[in-house]
């Protein structure tokens, strides 16, 4: 099964980055030729450009939600955003559009999708580095992943 | 007072906030558009070699890193003293088109086209991508992707790396294309061309020839009468990579024409006690309020405003197209903000045509790429259009080249004044004493801004990656009496 994780993030925007730095985890972590471990800061159509053509792919990155705590990471399936899905982002798509788009336009979509978001608290600050709570919650992330690939 | 507030926060982007604040009688009273600061991008850049200002600067923003690749690296030319080779600088160029492509096409299909196509009272749920492709047909859907796909090829191949090229050095670029690439690189510009011009009859097909839009278009809700900025070329031609800034008054005599160096010459920010945003504003004329009027400073830097500027393509299919636009909207300049799609899909036409034109060149494959600087670092500015206006870096180094200060004036910054302008009148037109606030409505203000297509703190790939739109209105007493909510 071909199967790739995206990382997705911006990172030198504190915790913003988080997806990144774990996708580049994994990739340390991993020898499997079968997983590609992609960084990107895509979104959108580009998300849809970047996920056709495979089987499996578990996207990596940063969230906040109303009542989240920091580092708190929860793992998805696409149809808990199902309800946003026909509404347009700022600049693009959301990714249900755009998987929804990419079934419309007979690409070769992944059957399945999964979401590792880690509960983010400074996302608009420069820097480098997660915030204590999220930098711990990298390596947690990262072994969630790779308990996905061999699942 | 009654308050009406149009939220979109994603969990993750930058909140960009508009309220909007009713009189007893349900009339506007005034409006507000807040987005909250990034912080430290100044003290994040101090310190550091300023070759890593290309790759720093282009993570800023989620939409266009391309540009502040470009920007960057043209700052380097400056700050080093070194002047680029003609097939580096024709390799950028070539580069920054096809990125013009894939960014323009975006925009329109995504953003422009579902309020004209499924039009501005549709249902959220069919104006959309999928609404607009279900309607004008799934070929087009089909080379909307193709088109963003092959031109992103141009850009990897080109830059060495997709979404942040890697391939801007003071004096040149960092590799050659060779002749294989060279053909496969004209091929998609053909196709582009094509594509530039489809796109066009979409628009005259769906627009102007629905005299309802046209109207809309031409509306007094949707005119603003500010100055207009472009990069122009040494002919006064629309230019995205290089040239001299063009401002041209509403009534269209040109105000003043300035090299990068000169910028602070031209332009001052206005800080207001409610935002965080500063609101650059001409020098020469002053800041006189939110404005429009040549007495008024206020200034746009949008793809309609760079064709205002100039005198016109320096292509001859997109210079077709920008004869049409002006003579079917009345003459130049247009102060028409829902022009800024038609606007947009010349530019896209050109940026195509420029493409072919570069791939073509006989200096193009050349491996003579970069001269190596040699001189002292100390100061460097740079301006390129980015898709969503006029882009400035400025750095100031100490002798080794490290940044000791650095200062942006990014593309949505020009527009805060005029899109907060645009947002308010749209509102004060359609929100009237006992006129019931329905989502078709609030669609057509939130028009008034997407022309613009903000990028306010662009963190475009937060979860869930969309835009959620909270309206709550509240009585005089701060009670809230009706919510309208999508994709909460």
């Amino acid at each position: 099964m071909k199967t790739l994780v995206l990382g997705l993030g911006n990172s030198i925007l504190s915790d913003d980055g988080v997806g990144i730095r774990a996708a580049h985890e994994v990739a340390n972590q991993l020898s499997n030729p079968q997983v590609t471990v992609v960084e990107t800061s895509a979104a959108g159509l580009s998300l849809l450009d970047s996920i056709v053509g495979y089987d499996k792919v578990i996207i990596i990155d940063a969230i906040q939600t109303e009542k989240g705590e920091a580092g708190q990471i929860y793992r998805m399936g696409t149809a808990d955003f199902s309800c946003t899905k026909h509404f347009s982002s700022p600049h693009q798509i959301n990714l249900v559009t755009a998987l929804e788009l990419g079934k419309m336009l007979n690409l070769a979509m992944p059957q399945e999708i999964v979401v590792f978001a880690v509960e983010a608290e400074d996302i608009t600050s420069f820097s480098e580095k997660c915030t204590l709570e999220v930098e711990k919650a990298i390596p947690i992330v990262v072994k969630m992943v790779l308990e996905e690939l061999v699942s | 007072m009654k308050k009406i507030m149009i939220d979109p926060i994603t969990r993750l982007e930058g909140h960009g906030k508009i309220t909007i604040f009713l009189k007893d009688d349900g009339s506007v009273a005034n409006v507000y558009f807040q987005v909250p600061e990034l912080r430290g991008f100044e003290k994040f850049c101090e310190g550091r070699p300023a070759e890593d200002m290309p790759q720093i600067t282009q993570r800023i923003c989620g939409v266009c890193p391309e540009a502040h690749h470009m920007a960057a690296t043209k700052a380097l030319d400056d700050l080093f003293h070194v002047e680029p080779t003609s097939t580096a600088k024709k390799l950028r160029e070539l580069l920054y088109s096809a990125f013009y492509v894939t960014d323009h096409t975006t925009h329109f299909y995504i953003l422009g086209a579902p309020d004209f196509v499924m039009g501005p009272d549709a249902h959220p749920a069919e104006r959309n991508i999928l609404g607009v492709i279900g309607k004008v047909g799934l070929e087009l859907g089909g080379a909307v992707i193709n088109t963003r796909k092959q031109n992103h090829w141009i850009i990897q191949t080109v830059g060495g790396r997709p979404i942040h090229p890697c391939f801007g050095l003071p004096g040149g670029v960092s590799r050659a294309i060779n002749e294989e690439e060279r053909a496969k690189i004209e091929e998609i510009a053909k196709q582009s061309v094509e594509f530039g011009k489809v796109s066009l009859k979409v628009f005259d097909d769906v627009v102007l020839k629905n005299k309802v839009y046209l109207d809309m278009v031409l509306s007094d809700t949707y005119t603003q009468k500010s100055y207009n900025m472009g990069l122009v070329d040494k002919n006064n031609k629309v230019n995205f990579y290089d040239g001299k800034v063009r401002v041209v008054g509403p009534d269209g005599k040109e105000l003043c024409k300035y090299a990068p160096r000169e910028y602070l010459e031209h332009i001052a920010e206005r800080v207001e006690p409610w935002t965080y945003l500063k609101f650059p504003y001409l020098k020469k004329v002053g800041w006189k309020g939110f404005v429009d009027g040549k007495d008024s400073g206020v200034y746009r830097a949008t793809p309609l405003s760079r064709l205002n500027a100039a005198d016109g393509m320096a292509t001859p299919l997109a210079q077709e197209a920008y004869e049409k636009m002006y003579s079917t909207l009345g003459g130049k300049p247009a102060n028409y903000t829902l022009a800024t799609h038609w606007a947009r899909l010349v530019e896209l036409l050109y940026a195509a045509e420029r493409l072919l034109e570069l791939s073509k060149d006989p200096e193009i494959t050349s491996p003579n790429i970069r001269n190596i600087p040699t001189a002292k670092p100390d100061e460097g500015i740079a301006i390129v259009e980015a898709p969503r206006g006029t882009l400035t870096h400025h750095y100031i180094t100490d002798e080794r080249g490290v940044i000791k200060k650095c200062n942006l004036i990014v593309g949505t910054t020009n527009n805060y004044a005029p899109l907060f302008m645009s947002i308010k009148k749209a509102a004060e037109d359609f929100i009237k004493p006992g006129v019931e606030i329905t989502e078709g409505l609030l669609n057509r203000i939130e028009m008034a801004w997407r022309p613009y297509d903000p990028c306010l703190s662009c963190a475009t790939h937060a979860l869930p990656g969309q835009l959620p739109l909270e309206v709550t209105i509240y009585d005089a007493q701060g009670n809230e009496v009706k919510k309208l909510s999508q994709g909460v």
